[in-house]
């Protein structure tokens, strides 16, 4: 599971006056006494497109963070480690087919969703723009941006849409194995030799600041995370899946020994919130927009894959032929 | 669909920390842009979770036939022997009644529809009973159309607990797996790598914190 920090398009109208009243009344209403709203239901134009926009985003960091944890199958130490990596893999491209058909239901179809994908018009979560120089990299994908992915995941499984319920259901069954690997991982360099607990350490260095990022900035007070909030698309504040996050995994990674490269980083008892020092939300931006040591990367490999792999689909999608007898 | 009309600049290819991007040998320059395809068409997947429990609806793959479906739809919902049997039917083949709610049953707003003629063939019918969850499969009728079949049951279902909308679909146009198929759902028992049972470390976290004391 790779969603998290998802970002949703700032409108500046919602559109909301446009809606018939009756009809959106019962739809709030729906909502309210917690059913799920199914494709065939009555929605409202604001909430189909920042659902599109959301599963969407999610199914492409499954595929986009395919890829780096995907670079370390070959190099991964042991034969059972490889073997955990490529079924891990597999499962996140299977999520990511699942997440489509979910976001296929709101009436974007799925190759156009892929088209925006390789053009760079659709995002997708922000950490898989950076490098996974060494195994330890790999470690830290597969245990903490999982745990961050699931604590935001866990969150939209109680969302108000029903496909993406469902989908997210399947999904979170098969998350266990991969936040267990993970861990089992670290902890296995954080008990070895020196030289891979520096390893291990560097990693954390590393991914951090990414790692802060994950959740994505404060939310603002707006009308527009508002209603997103009542129409229960986003489930929960940013800041509160971060200090989440923080409380589950911060003492998991002290307990080992390992450092973390913030000084301000502790939890206040007195408000039982984590203190932090605020991430560097201009180099945020500039990797979601483009500028990060992976980006351009990330989707020349899906770009190759697709002029590459075009020749098949073609075969496939050739009109049906009919067997007859040679001729000579 | 929308084309995309723009031609992907790439950026000059270093030396990537991937071996395997290396090996692409990604080209300098531009690729051949992406045409619109006519996408796969679409089918539905129901899946048998266990032997002897019901068939449901678990979601949709795309694919250019049935049978790459089935193999799509055993690749996506099959893993960690979640399965013991699948259907596959195209989408465009289902027939789906009008939706209800609270305790309306939609076979009370079945229009009763006897064909003259035709061929008697079967037909498959699946429920929805829970809204948020997901059709049913409830058994098969012989009738002579969609239609005709819904009227067929709508006697033995109209006075039972209320079914919220209805999918019928001929049973020739779906691909079921059989007996001598099942041999396909025996995993390997040594695939304990993909279970999280298989990666339970607290003894040796608790060595360390006794090293360190």
């Amino acid at each position: 599971m790779y969603g998290g920090g998802n970002t949703f398009e700032g409108i500046k109208s919602t559109g909301l006056e446009t809606e018939d009243p009756v009809k959106l009344a019962e739809f709030e209403a729906r909502i309210e006494r917690g059913e799920k709203i199914e494709p065939h239901d009555w929605m409202p134009q604001l909430y189909r497109k920042q659902l599109i926009r959301m599963i969407e985003q999610h199914a492409h960091s499954e595929i986009i963070g395919a890829l780096p944890e995907g670079t370390w199958i070959t190099r991964a130490p042991g034969f059972k480690r490889k073997l955990a990596l490529m079924a891990k893999v597999q499962d996140e491209v299977g999520h990511a087919q699942l997440l489509y058909g979910a976001a296929e239901t709101l009436g974007k179809p799925r190759e156009q969703m892929l088209d925006d994908l390789i053009s760079g018009k659709s995002k997708y979560s922000n950490i898989f723009n950076y490098p996974a120089f060494t195994w330890a990299d790999s470690c830290f994908i597969s245990w903490l941006v999982d745990a961050g992915a699931i604590v935001n995941q866990l969150a939209n499984a109680r969302g108000s849409y029903g496909p993406y319920c469902r989908a997210l259901e399947r999904i979170c069954a098969e998350e266990s194995f991969h936040l267990k690997y993970g861990h089992h991982c670290v902890i296995h360099l954080a008990t070895g030799s020196q030289v891979q607990r520096d390893m291990m350490q560097a990693a954390f260095n590393r991914w951090w600041p990414p790692m802060m990022h994950f959740f994505g900035p404060s939310d603002k007070a707006s009308v527009h995370s508002e209603i997103l909030m009542r129409w229960k698309v986003k489930m929960s504040s940013n800041d509160d899946q971060r200090n989440q996050f923080l409380d589950m995994y911060v003492p998991k990674i002290w307990e080992l020994g390992f450092t973390l490269p913030d000084p301000n980083l502790r939890k206040n008892t007195e408000t039982d919130k984590w203190e932090y020092t605020e991430p560097d939300w201009e180099e945020f931006k500039r990797v979601i927009n483009g500028d990060g040591p992976c980006n351009a990367e990330r989707l020349a490999v899906r770009r190759t894959a697709e002029e590459r792999g075009r020749w098949v689909r073609k075969a496939l999608l050739a009109p049906k032929t009919e067997y007859v007898a040679p001729l000579a | 669909m929308a084309s995309l009309g723009c031609h992907f600049l790439l950026p000059l290819m270093m030396k990537s920390l991937d071996p395997r991007v290396t090996r692409l040998n990604i080209p300098e320059g531009e690729l051949v842009p992406k045409v619109p395809l006519d996408q796969f068409g679409t089918f539905e997947v129901f899946v048998q979770i266990k032997e002897g429990k019901g068939y449901r609806h678990e979601g949709i793959v795309h694919a250019p036939n049935i049978d790459m479906a089935f193999l799509f739809a055993k690749e996506q919902f099959s893993r960690r022997m979640m399965c013991s049997g699948i259907f596959v039917a195209e989408t465009r083949n289902v027939y789906v009644t009008a939706f209800t709610e609270d305790k309306d049953n939609v076979y009370s707003h079945i229009v009763d529809n006897i064909p003259e003629d035709g061929e008697e063939e079967t037909y498959e019918f699946f429920h929805l009973n829970k809204r948020g969850k997901q059709h049913s499969h409830i058994g098969s009728v012989p009738a002579k159309s969609h239609q005709h079949a819904l009227t067929l049951a709508k006697s033995e279902f109209i006075n039972g607990d209320p079914v919220y909308n209805v999918w019928v679909i001929k049973t020739s146009d779906i691909l079921f797996t059989n007996e001598e198929d099942k041999i396909m759902w025996d995993t390997l028992p040594d695939k304990k790598f993909r279970d999280a049972s298989d990666y339970r470390a607290s003894d040796k976290i608790k060595e360390f914190k006794e090293r360190q004391q």
